[in-house]
């Protein structure tokens, strides 16, 4: 049980006592972090091994009771993307050879925040380490070298980042004012009579702008392509691969919990659909092979959001699928781009210099379309098997996005045709370095795993799915101790917004 | 009667919260200076923190501390309280955050305007003109 609190207590500690220890001791910057999580990925797998065996599980922290106290809620899908995290980031930790304080510092914050974020059942907790996670990665994507371009991106960053915190902020207060509690498995409770109106939706809408900058959903997502066209391509694909899951896994907690069946689902489509078809339009028209992945994987997450706003446990899995799916991918796509760093007409007869990384760059591009048997093919094949079952809206929305795989095939095959153009030999680029391509070759491995796998995933990611939309057994986890007394729940003080 | 000042608090309270949102956001959106959109982020900040305070006043309570003199007396929602803190102190170290970039951004390019910034990214990665940058790599061995 302690296990959970460990997985956001060693990353925080590892980093406050890093620059500590480096002034002492300075190579205990090269393997401080690995340990780290490494150690996070073994108690996630005890976690992993007794949710599969016992169920679902819940902390209450410091001795005070459910709806004032925290609560860690410890289900499949919480466990399964903080495993994610902490074996994507290290995974990207093979890929840097020169370590730097500050840049494993924050990672290791975005760690700990990380997990915290998936793990936590109370509305201000969350906002707590959704900013230290924001923070860091404001940090991280300032943290170029050279180059004042990576301040003045991540500047803007944050900006929009903070201004989107302060109102999703103000989403929190209301949702506080009009119901007087912030635990999440209690305003599940008392949402259908306080939440479900305009008031409560405006809440909603307001938390989606704040959680909506991370998850680059569709009126937010100006800053993605400045940051990961100037950010070093490890702290992008940290950023676009991992780091943007894990808010978007908090939309749909919310959207499960908090608004079920209203038309927050709607919302949150309709975002998602916009994102889509603008991140496919922008992509399709971008000279630069960095900020063609920085608007794919803003599209890669429209499709997520999609299929998270679909009601039911077919929508959840395919969000899910899509998401593991990119957080394989997209991350291999950056470092592959390390070298590249060029225009797309730059790229002409890139295949003939360095056959190995341009076979993986087609590789990966291949999946992210969705060319079967692919990976990518299922998670696509789920969400329209999904979208098809749920019907109304949600069938008209696919035509979209049907509409977009083709504008996303059109781009992607538009870079591998320049890549093996017949031509000279490109002056700008040079072949991938062998640390970037150690954890792009580790990632198509693991990709080529899943391909031969897809039965058994699918089955364990069905399982999931139907164990996140069962918000009863949330609610009476992590609310046991109010079991016995149910009387509590209605005697427990709820205000209004006016007096 | 003590009702009625209660509302004229609240009214007050929240009017005074939109309008600092307002002006935040006004402030964040209209100008091109990026000290002034920092300013505008801080007005935001502070017109939710006040937001927070004024959803848990309590008509005719008293500070949240439990002592001998306040035991049994009527006191105001602490934990909106408690929310603000946390929430001025992440706002306090964004905003540092934001100022060191500014200062960096400032020495970097020698300017404080938006737009001129966005343009600078947008040129990332910097065209090369192909000959002239080819031949001085060429020339130099």
């Amino acid at each position: 049980m302690i296990g959970a609190v460990l997985l956001v207590v060693l990353p925080f500690f590892g980093a406050f006592l890093l620059p500590l220890l480096h002034r002492h001791y300075p190579p205990v910057t090269y393997w401080a972090g690995p340990v780290v999580l490494i150690s996070n990925l073994v108690i996630a797998l005890g976690l992993w091994y007794g949710v599969s065996e016992v169920g679902p599980q819940s902390i209450i922290f410091g001795g005070f009771a459910a709806p004032l106290g925290i609560t860690f809620y410890i289900d499949p899908l919480a466990v399964l993307f903080v495993m994610m995290l902490n074996a994507g980031c290290l995974v990207l930790w093979l890929g840097a050879w020169h370590r730097r304080l500050h840049e494993e510092i924050l990672i290791l914050l975005i760690t700990g925040a990380g997990c915290g974020l998936m793990l936590s059942g109370d509305l201000f907790n969350l906002y707590v380490f959704f900013e230290i996670m924001a923070v860091a990665s404001y940090g991280l994507a300032a943290s170029r070298r050279h180059g004042p371009d990576s301040h003045a991106a991540s500047l803007r960053f944050l900006l929009l980042g903070a201004t989107a915190s302060s109102l999703g902020l103000l989403g929190i207060a209301l949702i506080y004012a009009l119901t007087g509690t912030l635990n999440l498995s209690h305003l599940a409770i008392l949402a259908p009579s306080t939440l479900h109106g305009p008031v409560g939706l405006a809440a909603f809408a307001l938390l989606l702008i704040g959680f909506g900058v991370k998850a680059e959903l569709f009126p937010l997502n100006t800053w993605v392509q400045e940051v990961y066209a100037t950010s070093p391509p490890r702290i992008s694909a940290l950023l676009a691969g991992i780091v943007s899951k894990l808010a978007l896994v908090v939309v749909l907690r919310l959207l499960l919990l908090l608004y079920s069946d209203t038309s927050a689902h709607l919302l949150l489509l309709t975002v998602g659909l916009l994102g889509l078809v603008s991140a496919e339009l922008a992509a399709w028209r971008a000279t630069d092979l960095r900020r063609v992945l920085a608007y794919s994987s803003v599209g890669q997450l429209s499709l997520m959001a999609i299929a998270f706003s679909i009601p039911g446990p077919a929508g959840v899995m395919a969000g899910i699928a899509l998401g593991l799916h990119h957080a394989l991918v997209k991350p291999a796509l950056f470092l592959l781009t390390e070298s590249w760093q060029a225009r797309l007409h730059e790229l002409r007869g890139l295949a003939w210099l360095c056959r190995c990384s341009a076979f993986a760059f087609v590789l990966l591009a291949l999946s992210l379309i969705g060319v079967p048997p692919l990976p990518g093919f299922w998670a696509k094949f789920w969400l329209l098997q999904a979208g098809f079952a749920a019907g109304g809206w949600y069938q008209t929305a696919l035509w979209i996005v049907l509409l977009s795989v083709i504008i996303e095939t059109a781009y992607l095959l538009r870079i591998t045709r320049l890549l093996f153009a017949r031509q000279a030999s490109p002056r700008f680029c040079e072949p991938p370095q062998r640390r970037n391509l150690a954890p792009v070759l580790l990632l198509g491995g693991v990709l080529m795993l899943v391909t031969l796998s897809v039965a058994p995933i699918g089955d364990g990611l069905r399982r999931i799915a139907q164990q996140t939309v069962d918000t009863g057994t949330y609610i009476n986890y992590t609310l046991s101790a109010w079991q016995d007394d149910k009387s509590h729940w209605n005697s427990f003080p709820t205000r209004r917004l006016t007096p | 009667m003590l009702v009625e000042e209660a509302a004229w608090l609240y009214v007050f309270a929240y009017l005074g919260a939109i309008g600092l949102i307002l002006l935040g956001l006004y402030g964040l959106v209209m100008s091109r200076h990026l000290i002034r959109m920092l300013l505008g982020l801080s007005l935001l900040e502070a017109g939710v923190n006040l937001f927070l305070i004024a959803a848990g006043y309590r008509p005719g309570g008293v500070a949240p501390i439990l002592t001998e003199a306040t035991r049994g007396l009527l006191m105001v929602d602490p934990i909106p309280q408690a929310l603000v803190l946390t929430a001025i102190v992440i706002g306090v170290g964004v905003q540092a955050l934001a100022l060191a970039l500014v200062i960096k951004v400032y020495q970097a390019y020698g300017t404080l305007d938006m737009d001129a910034l966005t343009a600078h990214i947008a040129a990332v990665p910097v065209a090369r003109s192909a000959p002239t940058s080819v031949s001085a790599e060429e020339a130099s061995p």
